[in-house]
């Protein structure tokens, strides 16, 4: 009888629900123009066709919509008095060491030093300027981060309570990021990061951390899209480092081929300073791609595709990661690399003072050229050094001084922080042309592709995982 | 009738529809069921409140609390220990005592503490200090080159037996201290997906590793088998729904007691019966923020330290919450009852938690001690039931000094 009762309760509520929507409908009707909803903010600048599960369901909750907090105490603390310099602590990989992360030999130094150099420009620059407030010079405390696990964290532990340093600035590695980042959280302590492409390193909700380079995932999104909508391309396969930055970073490509109906058709491994890729490239090429994507270092991309031409892999597009828009890449490749294209987080090309200025200056400091570790540790350093010079000597106060800022016109472009401190500015795309990359923006490759693939996006029916 | 309102009137429906299909009671009915002593059959039931607390600080200890920041708390017998980030601290009998790295403390920032009920030696987490067991008076020094510890950013400790687990930056060491043996648990023989180890607790033959990117590692003593639980949705910005599993892979602690596993993350936080997960964030329950940096339970209720706040879960039939805070001015607060995310009653507190950001709490008897990042409190258990009983709340005890006045 109960159970009768609830249908018939059912068939009413259908009834009154029925009503409630051709009342709409009707409404809809009516030639006033009705207020369109707000298009929601989305995370990421994360693009309806790459959303989790977005065919399916809307989530129960979405997260880092909101800006971060930190509602502790300490802005109460007063500046200290006596102090010879300001310490800003640096992490980032600038010695060679083994590592258990990469499984041999480190491999970041080359990208750690250039970051490094930037922030001594920077600091070098307003130190001649006469320091802080004019009156104290900032002195960058250098600290390795590449060595075995972990050790990031006692490194920062020590800037932290013995060094007693102001700011963290730096890092690259995906996995020692993280530990020092939940290290800063603890201590208290801001934490600038300039090299860590990982999209979850943000994704934890740290109100200590800011990050001045567009990451992986902006990146991905932007590769994805010329990939299989501009190029058309329908078979990729993987082949990336067996490391923490070749298995995270290549996830929103991943994810991002899967949600447009392309997943990739295998995902192969190697490891850091293998030469030999000849196995992972005949199982690749038995499965008749047209599009290899790689996450690794510029020299063991490099070889992949040299072998992969070698093999007779010709007219496959090699797709990548940023690392390997550099020198040593072009070197390795040769005369006939063949199509290739990577994601980008900047455009090093672009016409601005700014760039010329410090590209000039980075030349007579180092007397060599900037690249782009180099000009986003540089970027970092100067958001650092303005939010010090407005909150003060006081750790919560430089977090605010930071959180604050929204946009910062630097050297690598117009930056954009979103609500939870990352640099959500638009990805470049870089393209080999003629032995050289050339940069393009979003619209300059996609153009009407872009407008297609929204309108085909937005009619499919494809699983989107 | 315009858009809003068809929107509206549709989803009034559809609501019904829901209530009509989902749940067992007819519409209408109110589903509050007290539970605890005398809550049977006698409609709304109330919780305990602590109205009264009673704050200790660096300054009104004179010096005794060596700092307020509080990172964890244990309590053993007669006492409290207390780390903090400038030394250890116990509070015995009205009295605080404390040791520094002049006493032999290796290293002064403390973020575990556990105590072994077989031997009462103290074993404390140093952050970036390695282990340490305090025995006889002596401090013996564990650390990365003179042991089989993993890392020496130590987050936890906990004690199972007589075996020593510490949470590290770098995975998991557990130490035999019968055999000496060392363990280490990493990415290669346990299910981690990252290795940041954030908090470790054991009770009831299972130690529960709460692990930062990696959701919690429960630990089985008598199978020594590790079972992982995850976010089942997979992503970081989203939670697909909420009762899926684990809200989110950045778990920061985990509790266990009376079956009832508790999780703390960033994002709310998440409790499990053995069988059925249940989700709790601050849109949806009582919980004050979801920014929660640990979680510690007690019979069945959970108590998460927020930063905007100290949330307990104190009744689960009822979903009745109660939720300290300290006032924005003077040193007193106010406990706000809510059944879900409905406020039903607010009642002042003679004193509070020093501050809103939570850092650690700890259950000493029927007290409450809530470790803050500028202070310690008592909250005084006098009278306390457990779950809800129909009762008006009880009168307000007898409220001792504030400022530490039993610190001598």
């Amino acid at each position: 009888m109960r159970q009768i009762e609830r249908l018939s309760f059912v068939v009413l509520a259908l009834i009154v629900s029925w009503a409630a929507v051709a009342a709409v409908q009707t409404e809809t009707a009516s030639p006033q123009p009705a207020a369109l909803p707000q298009p929601p903010e989305r995370y990421g600048n994360t693009p309806d066709r790459y959303m989790p599960f977005g065919h399916f369901a809307e989530p129960y909750k979405r997260f880092f919509l909101e800006p971060l907090e930190f509602l502790g105490p300490g802005r109460e603390k007063p500046e200290p008095e006596g102090l010879k310099s300001i310490k800003i602590g640096f992490l980032g990989p600038i010695e060679p060491t083994v590592s258990v992360a990469t499984g041999g030999a480190s491999h970041e130094e080359v990208l750690g030093i250039k970051m490094l150099q930037g922030m001594q420009l920077a600091f070098e620059q307003a130190n001649a300027r006469g320091g802080y407030r004019g009156r104290i010079p900032y002195e960058l405390v250098v600290r390795n981060d590449n060595g075995l696990w972990g050790s990031s964290g006692n490194e920062i532990i020590h800037l932290a309570y013995n060094e007693k340093v102001w700011a963290i600035i730096g890092g690259i590695d995906g996995a020692n990021s993280h530990i020092g980042i939940r290290v800063a959280l603890k201590a208290e302590l801001p934490w600038v990061n300039t090299g860590d492409t990982d999209p979850t390193f943000t994704e934890t909700k740290i109100p200590w951390v800011f990050r001045v380079i567009s990451d992986d995932r902006q990146m991905c999104y932007l590769l994805a899209d010329y990939a299989y909508q501009k190029l058309g391309l329908k078979r990729v396969a993987g082949l990336r480092v067996a490391s923490r930055y070749g298995r995270v970073n290549i996830d929103e490509f991943r994810d991002g081929s899967r949600r447009l109906g392309h997943p990739l058709v295998t995902e192969l491994q190697y490891k850091v300073g293998d030469t030999d890729f000849t196995t992972q490239l005949e199982r690749i090429k038995s499965l008749d791609v047209d599009g290899v994507v790689t996450y690794g270092d510029a020299r063991e991309s490099g070889l992949i595709l040299k072998q992969m031409r070698e093999m007779g892999m010709t007219t496959q597009v090699f797709l990548a990661s940023d690392r390997i828009v550099t020198d040593e890449f072009l070197r390795i490749v040769g005369d006939n690399p063949g199509p290739v294209v990577a994601g980008y987080p900047y455009d090093p090309t672009r016409d601005d003072p700014k760039l010329e200025e410090f590209r000039k200056a980075f030349r007579k400091r180092f007397n060599e050229e900037p690249e782009q570790y180099a000009a986003h540790g540089y970027d970092g350093a100067c958001i650092l050094i303005e939010a010090i010079e407005k909150a003060g000597l006081n750790r919560a106060l430089i977090r605010d001084a930071l959180a604050e800022m929204k946009r910062y016109h630097g050297v690598t472009g117009d930056i954009i922080f979103d609500a939870i401190q990352q640099d959500v500015t638009p990805a470049s795309l870089a393209i080999l042309e003629g032995g050289k990359f050339n940069f393009y923006t979003r619209e300059q490759v996609l153009g009407s592709a872009e407008a297609d693939a929204r309108e085909a996006s937005s009619q499919s029916t494809s699983p989107t995982l | 009738m315009n858009r809003k309102g068809g929107h509206l009137l549709g989803m009034a429906a559809l609501m019904l529809m829901a209530t009509a299909c989902f749940s067992d009671e007819p519409p209408g009915a109110v589903p509050v069921a007290p539970s605890g002593v005398g809550g049977q059959g006698s409609g709304v039931g109330y919780p305990f409140v602590y109205e009264n607390w009673e704050v200790f600080t660096t300054e009104n200890t004179k010096g005794r609390l060596p700092n307020d920041h509080i990172f964890a708390l244990k309590a053993d017998g007669p006492r409290v220990w207390i780390g903090t980030e400038d030394g250890l601290a116990c509070y015995e009998d009205g009295k605080f005592k404390s040791w520094n790295k002049k006493d032999g403390l290796p290293w002064q920032v403390i973020t575990g503490i556990d105590v072994s009920p077989l031997t009462g030696d103290v074993w404390l987490a140093l952050f970036g200090g390695g282990l340490c067991r305090f025995s006889g008076g002596r401090f013996e020094h564990f650390h990365q080159l003179n042991s089989g510890l993993v890392n020496d950013v130590v987050y936890g400790v906990a004690v199972q037996d007589h075996t020593i687990w510490a949470a590290t930056t770098a995975g998991v060491s557990s130490y035999d201290t019968v055999t000496g043996e060392w363990t280490i648990y990493t990415e290669k023989n346990a299910p981690m997906e990252e290795i940041w180890c954030y908090n470790v607790r054991y009770n009831d033959g299972k130690v529960f590793v709460a692990v930062w990117g990696g959701g919690i590692l429960e630990w089985d003593v008598k199978l020594k088998r590790w079972r992982a639980h995850v976010d089942p949705d997979g992503e970081m910005e989203i939670d697909l729904y909420r009762d899926d599993g684990l809200i989110h892979i950045i778990t920061t602690a985990a509790s266990y007691e009376s079956g009832i596993l508790w999780a703390s993350t960033y994002f709310g936080v998440s409790r499990y019966d053995g069988r059925h997960w249940r989700g709790y964030m601050d849109h949806d329950s009582g919980l004050v923020s979801t920014f929660v940096n640990s979680i510690n339970s007690r019979d069945q209720e959970g108590w998460a330290c927020t930063d905007k706040g100290l949330s307990a879960m104190v009744d689960f039939p009822t979903d009745t919450w109660v939720t300290y805070k300290k006032n924005e001015k003077g040193n007193d607060g106010t406990a706000i009852v809510s059944r879900g995310k409905q406020v039903i009653k607010t009642v002042p507190t003679k004193g509070a938690i020093p501050n809103n950001f939570m850092i650690y709490v700890e259950f000493h008897g029927d007290d409450v001690w809530a470790g803050t990042s500028k202070g310690l409190a008592r909250g005084i258990g006098r009278g306390r039931w457990v779950g809800v009983r129909a009762e008006e709340l009880a009168k307000p005890a007898e409220a001792p000094q504030q400022g530490g006045s039993e610190a001598k």
